[in-house]
This record gives C-alpha cells, structure tokens and sequence, in this order.
C-alpha cells in the first residue's frame, strides 16, 4: 500500500519547525501507534485506500467470473462448491485443476509485471522504461525458447528466462553506459536488444520440427493455458517478498524520483537503492516471463491505470501490482471466451489493448515521459 | 460398469462378424483393461461418449462405425479434415493440434478419449480425471505406427475385430494396387518423393509416415535423399539449388490446402521445379496435403488409395 | 568540415559500386548446391557444364538481381525516410512501413486475391498508409523532434500489426503458409515474375528521387530556406512520401518485410560521406544491395541445404547497428 512512514523525531532533525504533530494533511489519515520503545505515525492516503479496496474488490469479482465461466459454465454457487471439495467430481476439476491454477498464475503473472514495470518506471524517471520495451521479456523468451526446443541446454525454461531478463538488463545497462537508466538511450538500447532476441527465437523456432515449435508456441505469444505449475509456484514465492522489498524501497523512490540531490542529502543511499529495484524487477520480470511468456503489456498498462486511478504524485506500487492482476485476468477471460473452443493467447489480447494505448500515449501532444 | 442394452447386442450379433466371440466377451465382463503410455487403463467396454484428440484416432473411430463427438482442428483447417467430415458432420471441436482445450472436452462428459501418442504427461493427467485415457505404446514415425495406434484405439471402443477386418480390406487392396504398378511400371521406375510444396520451397517427407509407407506398401521406392533427420516428420524447406535431390522418377506434391492443383502450378513458375526430369516427364501428382501429410488411419489409407487407384487407371487404362 | 566530408563523391560511388560488383559476383559463385565457385566461375567466364549454367543463370542471377532492386529500394527509403522524419532512426521497417504493407497484404490473401500482380499494388497501398501515419505523427508536437518516441511508436505499431497477423492466422488456418512468408522476410524461392511486376513502379520512385533530391536537401536546412531557394516544402515533401511508399511496397511485396536495411544503410553511407544529405542519398543506392547481398550469402550458405529467413540476419546484422548509433555521446539529429 502506498503509505508514507512518517517518523516525526527523523522530521524534526530535518525541518526547522516539525508539522503539527496531530493533524494529518489533506487527504490523508494519521495513524498513531504508541508501542513500548516505538512511538510512530503513520499516513495513509485517503484516495489511494480507497483504490486499492476496489481493485481488490474487482480482481475478486473477475476472479470468479473466470472461475465460473468458459466451455463448462457453473453458477457461483457451483464454484464455491467445487473449491470446497464438494460437487460433482469434473466440476471440481475445471474449477480446482483447470481454472484456479489459471486464475492464481494470472493474478501472479500480472501483479509481477506490473511491479516490474512501476518499479522501472520509477527508476529511469520515464513512463516507457517498463521491462518489454527494453527487451527483457524477449530475451527472457529468446532463452526459455532455447531451452524449450532443445539446444542442449538442460537449465529448465523458468532458469533460462531469469538467465535472459539479466542478460538483457545488463546489456541495456552497459549499452546506456554513462547516462545509466536515465533517458531515452537505456530504452533505444533496449528496443535493439529486443530485436536481437525476438529474432534469434524466429531463427530457433524455424529450424525445429514442428511439435518441437508448437511447444515453444506459447513461449513467443505469451499463454496462460496449462502452464507449469512449479513456475507458478516459483513466481509466487518470489512476488510476496519482492512486494514487501518494493513497499521498503518506495519512500526512497519517491525522493528519487524528484531530484538526485535531494535524495542524497537526505541521507539514501542512491546506488544502494538503484540496484536492488533494478534487480528486483529483473527477477519479477523473468519469473513472470517463465511463467506465462512475454505478456509485457501489462507492465505498462498496470502502473498507467494505478496512477490515473490514485492522481497521487507517490509511487503506487501495490495499486499497480492489483491493476496488472486485474488486466491479466481480464485480458485472459476475453481471449477464453471470445473465439471458443480456440483460445486467443493472452499476450495477443494485451497486445491488441496496449499497443494502441501506447501509440496514443506517445503520440499525444501533451505526453510527459516523467511519471 | 454399465450393463450393456440388449438392442446393442443385438446390433453386434447382427454385424457377423466374429459375433459370437464378441457377444460372449460382452457377457463375459463390461469393463477390459488396455495397456497405454501410462500403464493399464480399464475402460467401459461400450463407451457412448467419445472424443478424440488426434486425427488417427478420429479416423480409426469412425473407420470401425463409432460416432465421436469431439475433436480437435486438423493441422491447416477450420474444422476436421475434409475427407472425414461427411462421416461426422455434428462433430463438435476441442481445440487445435497445438493446444487442447481441456474444457471444452470436459463440457462434452466424455465416457473415453482417444489421445495421440505424444501426449505430455501433465495433460494426461488431466485427462484422465475425466474419462479413461488411451495414449498409445507406439512409436512415432515408424512404417507400422498407425496400424498400432489403430487397432489400440478400436480396442479401447471395443470393436477390435472390426479393425481387423477394415485393415485386411486395406491389406487387399494394397496387393491389387501393387500388382498393377508393378505390371505397368518397370522395377527401375517406381522411385518416388512425396514433398510438401511451401512458398519458401519443397520440404521432402520421411519414407517412415503414414502416407509414404502405404506409397511403399503399393510399390515404390521411397526416397528422402538422407535430408530427413532421424525421428523427424520432413525436412526443412529445401533450397532451390538443391532441388535436383527430389528428381526421382515420381513426385508426389502434396499442399495444405485441398487444391493440388494451385500448389503445382506454383511450382512451375520455379525453373528449377520445371526444369526437373520428373516434371518434364510429368509425372507429378498432386495429392491432398490433409490426408498425404497430416492424416493417418484406415479411411485416410482408403482416400490416400483412391487417388493411387486413379494414377494406376491412367498409366494402364 | 571535416575530412568524410570533403571526399569526392564520384570517387566514393565508384568504391561502393566496385564493391557491389564485387558481392555480386560472389553472390553468383556461392549457393547451397554442388556447384561450387569455380564451376560458377566457368560459367560467368562463358564455359561450364549445362548444370552449372542452369543453377549460375536461372537460380542465383534472378536472385541477385531480387537482391539489387530490393536492397536499392530499401535503402533510398531509408535515406528519404530520416531526411524527411529528420531523424537518424526513421527507419521503414522499425517505423510500421513494412508492417503495415504485409499486413495489408494478408488481408489481401485472405480476402482470397492470389494473383502475383495484385499483391504489388496492395503491398504499396499499405506502405503508403503507413507513411501517411509515420508523417502525420512526425508533425506532432513534441513527436517530430524527439527521434525515439516516433521510433517506439513505429515499434508499438509493428508489434500491433503482428498480433493482428497471428489472430488472422489461428482464424484462418489453410492460409497459413502463404501468410508466415508475409510475417518475416526472405529471398529464397520468390518468383521473378513479381521482379518485373514491381520494376515500373521502382523506376517511377527512382524518378521522383531524382527530382526531389534537391528541393529535399534544401528543405533539411529549415522550412523558411527551402522557400527562399524556391522550392514548395509540402509538396516536395508529398513526393518524398510517395516514393518511399513505392519504394518499401515494392520491396515488400518481393522479399516481404525485412527491417533494419534502412537504418544501416543511410547510417554507414553517413559515415563515409558527411551530413550532406544529397551525397549520403547517391551513396545509400549502391550500399543498400551490398548490404542485403551480403545477408543474402549468409542466409544461404549457414545452414544449407536448407535457408534461414533474410528477415532474421538483417535483424541480427541491424540492431547491433542501432546499439552502436546510440552509443555516440549525443544522439546524431539530422
């Protein structure tokens, strides 16, 4: 939640005259805590609670919705039988084997995404800097591709993905060189990398047979159908305490955000805090990629609907890490539904819903790169 | 563990055909065991709602006078291939070659799935919860792979001595074609290549698939000219420089889509497809890629020897 | 001034020509068959077997010469295209142009049209949409002059493009061979008779860059100067975008969509003779078939006797050429 840890004694050494200490700000409430040894305040906003109640709210909704609608339709009522072990034996399947599994990867897969892609965001000061425009989630593929059609290499896909998002991270990095995330060069360089990769998997796949290619399929669109679970458990492993680790780092970033040498002087630890964002949303990215493909839309769409819903200049993290769910739930329960009995891969649905609000965001006059 | 209606018997008595032996194994017991991929599967022995997840397993199906009703898209098709849609033209589809879609089987309450060979472990057992599994014990591409999965799937619906006999009608009729090419061609002019024709150029297919054995089976002599790999179906699109490596004294063109004709005439526009001994001799034949490349099964080996018998009338009228 | 900029032109034609010859040549003397260089050699000598003359004159001379229109036609577009987008990464292919042309073209193929002719017109009608669009977002407010974010837009199209593709082709599956050549881009196998289908309207955009070579080069020195020296920009800049539209629909609709030949062709052209945009212009015509040639070889020769897709090296070749242009302290603007 995107709360501001407001230490008043920390304050009063930094401000001539502390703020008065019982009267939280505009849109804001003032939670007072009064432990033994730990006398602190804590401000929530107002606006951004209220968001994230919602979003939760809907992701539940969506969520059952996807847990009650496809080929086989149940009753909500259907569903809350078969998720309590009761009810005929198939609907316990659709619903427990079949469709939870979906629903939680995509709730895990979106809520990953989209912390990625806030997190970046964040770091290079720039709306663009999400993981699938800098290439991330290619290479990531490129990689579990290789592994996928079998090159020789026994590291399995979810390895070989994070292998990939790191590499590509890195080389964006060194390719930026002196200008480090900041601008526009770390996003150019991370167009090329993409290139690179989305070629070399092109190469891969046609010198494969074809059972071998269509394996690799969902690889190279983006699918959440029938995907491994142990990713799935990977991932979700790794999204609790990444969330927790970007709530640690928001406050940092928030300062970041305004000015270097305001965050200096106030005592953070710049380069400290930059990797571990980097490298956080590194992980989160391949793992999510491991899991569900490149579906990189989302880091994008995630934090753009968290900030138009929150219209706080705060990083809102765990707004876009619900919104990234909810988007990946629904983009799922479209592609299910609209063509069935085929499926339109996730990623195709994002790509279809992203790309033209990514044209219309970067062809709008009035567009500022600065979250 | 249904008991079997007597109407039902009654049918099976009435088919002749090893009726007696087959209505005292009905009696005998309702359920038999099958050994698959995954071990022994007990099935019904009169399953009523079946569906198929590969193309030789609906053809089998419907080959020994079973009714499936669902499958999944043929491999460049909107529906199942058009050589068996007549047969089943309620047929109700699960999915493509690429991606089952598990509830859509589920939605139909299947009672048996007929599963292709190289069904991943983690789908079967998905499917397996819902209805008894038959994932053949066969190897792929090998000469006799489809007569294997054939019979096991005939075996898992019960009609194992209808396979039988659908497959020694096949058996003749291969002879009877052989004996004619053989009379009407010189043992030297029977080698033959059956290609994919692809915009990029020609893929050669394996002498080891369901089409090219049943070509051999007829008697010619099927090449690949060693581009195949091991354990693949075909190779990649040839270049153009190299398609001298498919001039045999027969070509059997074969396209995705059913018009043959569009693949051939394509071809031509490429000097180096016409300027091949095969093609100045003529003595290509367009086939249907949907049964010569994609198919297998016993109604796929019927049309696949239609169109052989029409070649052997036009070479000996 | 510095020292590229003072080299002659007509000295630097006649390098990058003799070098075009030269990959030419090679382009003739290598391939996937048996014939090997010194067969092919025979042959281009007026000697050989028949074989060698078949594989020399009816596979690799149409293919050269596929490889020459295409590579010449990328590689003006590209060149026209930074001029008039005024920015060193305008590329057609990194732009949407290809895309929108192959995309126009499936749905051509889907609509049922097959004819070789047809797809010629339809491949430029899209290419020509898709300049209109790149044009119409240079001319945004804050678009125009900020090289990346047209590039980004350029790769957001072609990404939605792609996606569209990849639904049309789970729609309609007995399409799906001749679509998947229209999705990456190769030289292998293409019919000459589209060469000559495309030949009138190449020559018409070769033409028209002729004509506006100078009114172009004017107007890259600002609006108000091009006016002064008596050119009308809007319609100097109508043409440019019609050539280009000629120009990448006609590469497209032969070789289908290959990106990158437009960013690295202008860039090393650049490199060899100065800023000036008339002699980078001239220079782009004999590189862009050297480069494409080049891939070319490669394509056939990696992993014989079967191809690799040219779009795939031109991509491979390309973005390294994209990272180093960034890597320059400050981003070159034109």
């Amino acid at each position: 939640m995107p709360v501001c840890y407001h230490s008043p004694q920390r304050a009063r050494s930094h401000h001539r005259r502390p703020p008065p200490r019982h009267q939280a700000p505009a849109g804001f409430w003032l939670l007072r805590l009064r432990l033994p040894g730990c006398d602190c305040s804590l401000l929530i906003p107002r606006r951004a609670l209220a968001v994230n109640l919602m979003l939760i709210l809907c992701l539940l909704l969506t969520a059952v919705a996807s847990l009650a609608l496809g080929e086989v339709r149940l009753t909500p009522a259907d569903v809350w039988r078969a998720l309590s072990g009761a009810g005929p034996a198939l609907d316990q399947l659709v619903v427990r084997e079949l469709r939870l599994h979906r629903v939680l990867a995509g709730i895990a897969t979106g809520a990953a995404f989209a912390l990625a892609g806030c997190l970046l965001q964040t770091l290079a000061r720039n709306r663009l800097a999400t993981p699938g425009i800098i290439g991330i989630d290619n290479a990531a593929t490129a990689f579990a591709v290789a592994s996928v059609v079998g090159t020789g290499i026994a590291l399995a896909p979810s390895a070989m993905a994070l292998v990939g998002a790191a590499t590509a991270a890195a080389l964006a990095f060194g390719l930026a060189g002196s200008s480090g995330t900041r601008g526009y060069r770390f996003i150019i360089a991370g167009v090329g990398i993409g290139a690179i990769a989305g070629a070399l998997t092109q190469f891969m796949l046609s010198q494969v047979a074809i059972d071998d290619a269509n394996a690799a399929f969902p690889w190279t669109v983006g699918s959440l159908n029938a995907r491994q679970p142990q990713a799935t458990v990977l991932l979700a492993a790794a999204l609790l305490p990444g969330l927790l680790l970007a709530l640690r780092l928001s406050r940092a970033l928030q300062l970041v955000q305004v000015s270097d040498a305001v965050s200096i002087g106030l005592g953070i630890n710049l380069i400290r805090v930059r990797r571990q964002t980097l490298a956080l949303s590194v992980v989160l990215t391949g793992l999510a990629v491991a899991v569900a493909g490149p579906v990189g839309l989302v880091a994008l769409l995630g934090p753009e609907v968290a900030r138009t819903l929150c219209r706080h200049r705060s990083v809102p993290l765990l707004a876009s890490a619900l919104s990234g769910a909810l988007i990946m739930l629904l983009a799922d329960l479209a592609g299910r539904l609209l063509m069935a009995p085929l499926e339109i891969p996730v990623g195709i649905v994002t790509a279809l819903i992203g790309s033209p609000y990514l044209l219309w965001m970067l062809l709008n006059p009035s567009f500022r790169s600065q979250p | 563990m249904r008991p079997i209606p007597f109407i039902t018997r009654l049918r099976r008595l009435s088919r002749g055909l090893l009726g007696a032996a087959l209505l005292t194994q009905a009696m005998l017991a309702s359920a038999q065991t099958l050994d698959t991929r995954f071990g022994p599967v007990e099935v019904d022995d009169n399953p009523q709602r079946v569906v198929t997840l590969y193309e030789g397993a609906l053809d089998a199906a419907v080959a020994v006078g079973a009714t499936p009703l669902g499958a999944v898209l043929t491999r460049a098709g909107a529906g199942v291939a058009d050589y068996i849609q007549p047969r089943v033209p309620q047929i109700a589809l699960v999915g493509s070659a690429r991606e089952t879609n598990l509830e859509a089987v589920i939605a139909l309450r299947p009672d048996l799935i007929l599963a292709p060979p190289n069904l991943s472990e983690e789908q079967y057992r998905l499917l397996s919860a819902v209805a008894p599994t038959i994932v053949p014990a066969v190897p792929r591409y090998q000469p006799d792979s489809w007569r294997q999965e054939s019979r096991i799937y005939a075996r898992a619906l019960n009609r194992a001595a209808e396979m039988e006999a659908v497959l020694a009608a096949i058996d003749t009729r291969i002879a009877a074609l052989r004996a004619r090419f053989e009379s009407g061609l010189a043992a030297d002019a029977r080698s033959a290549t059956l290609v994919r024709w692809m915009p990029q150029g020609a893929m050669v297919m394996s002498p080891s698939l369901f089409s090219t054995t049943l070509l051999a089976a007829a008697g010619f002599e099927v090449q690949d000219a060693g581009i195949v790999k091991p354990g693949r179906p075909h190779s990649s699109p040839l270049s153009q420089e190299k398609l001298s490596l498919i001039d045999r004294d027969w070509l059997f063109l074969a396209t995705l889509d059913a018009e043959g004709q569009a693949a051939l005439d394509a071809a031509r526009q490429s000097p180096a497809f016409a300027r091949l001994a095969v093609v100045k001799n003529d003595r290509v034949v367009t086939v249907d890629g949907q049964i010569w490349t994609s198919a297998s099964g016993p109604l796929a080996a019927q049309a696949l020897l239609d169109r052989l018998d029409q070649l052997a009338t036009s070479l000996t009228p | 001034m510095s020292r590229r900029d003072t080299r002659p032109l007509p000295v630097l034609l006649l390098a990058a020509g003799a070098v075009l010859v030269a990959i030419c040549v090679t382009s003739l003397l290598l391939g996937a068959g048996e014939i090997g260089p010194l067969d092919a050699l025979q042959v281009l000598l007026g000697g050989g077997s028949a074989e060698a003359a078949f594989v020399v004159t009816e596979l690799r001379l149409p293919r050269t010469l596929i490889g020459l229109t295409v590579g010449v036609a990328l590689g003006a577009a590209g060149a026209l295209m930074q001029t008039l987008a005024r920015n060193p990464l305008a590329e057609p292919g990194l732009l949407g142009v290809s895309a929108g042309s192959s995309f126009a073209v499936t749905l051509a193929l889907l609509a049922g049209a097959s004819a070789a002719t047809l797809t010629v017109h339809v491949a430029q009608l899209g290419a020509l949409i898709g300049c209109l669009l790149v044009l119409a977002a240079a001319r945004i407010q804050g678009v125009g002059n900020d090289p990346i974010r047209l590039v980004l837009a350029g790769a957001t199209l072609t990404g939605l493009l792609m996606s569209l593709m990849s639904l049309l082709l789970m729609l309609d599956q007995r399409s799906a061979d001749e679509i998947r050549f229209w999705i990456i881009g190769s030289l292998a196998g293409r019919d000459p008779a589209t060469l000559y289908a495309v030949l009138p309207s190449l020559l018409l955009a070769l033409v028209l860059v002729l004509l506006i070579a100078r009114p172009l080069a004017a107007l890259a020195l600002g609006e108000r100067v091009a006016q002064g020296l008596g050119h009308h920009p809007g319609r100097v800049r109508l043409l440019a975008v019609m050539a280009v539209a000629l120009l990448v629909g006609a590469a497209t609709a032969v070789a289908g969509p290959i990106i990158f030949v437009g960013l690295v062709v202008p860039f090393i052209a650049r490199a060899l003779a100065g800023p000036d945009i008339r002699r980078t212009l001239w220079l782009c015509l004999p590189l862009g078939p050297v480069l494409l040639i080049a891939a070319d070889i490669l394509a056939r020769l990696l992993v014989a006797p079967a191809e690799l897709p040219l779009g795939v090296l031109t991509a491979l070749v390309g973005a390294p050429v994209l990272l180093l242009l960034i890597r320059g302290r400050r981003l070159p603007t034109l």
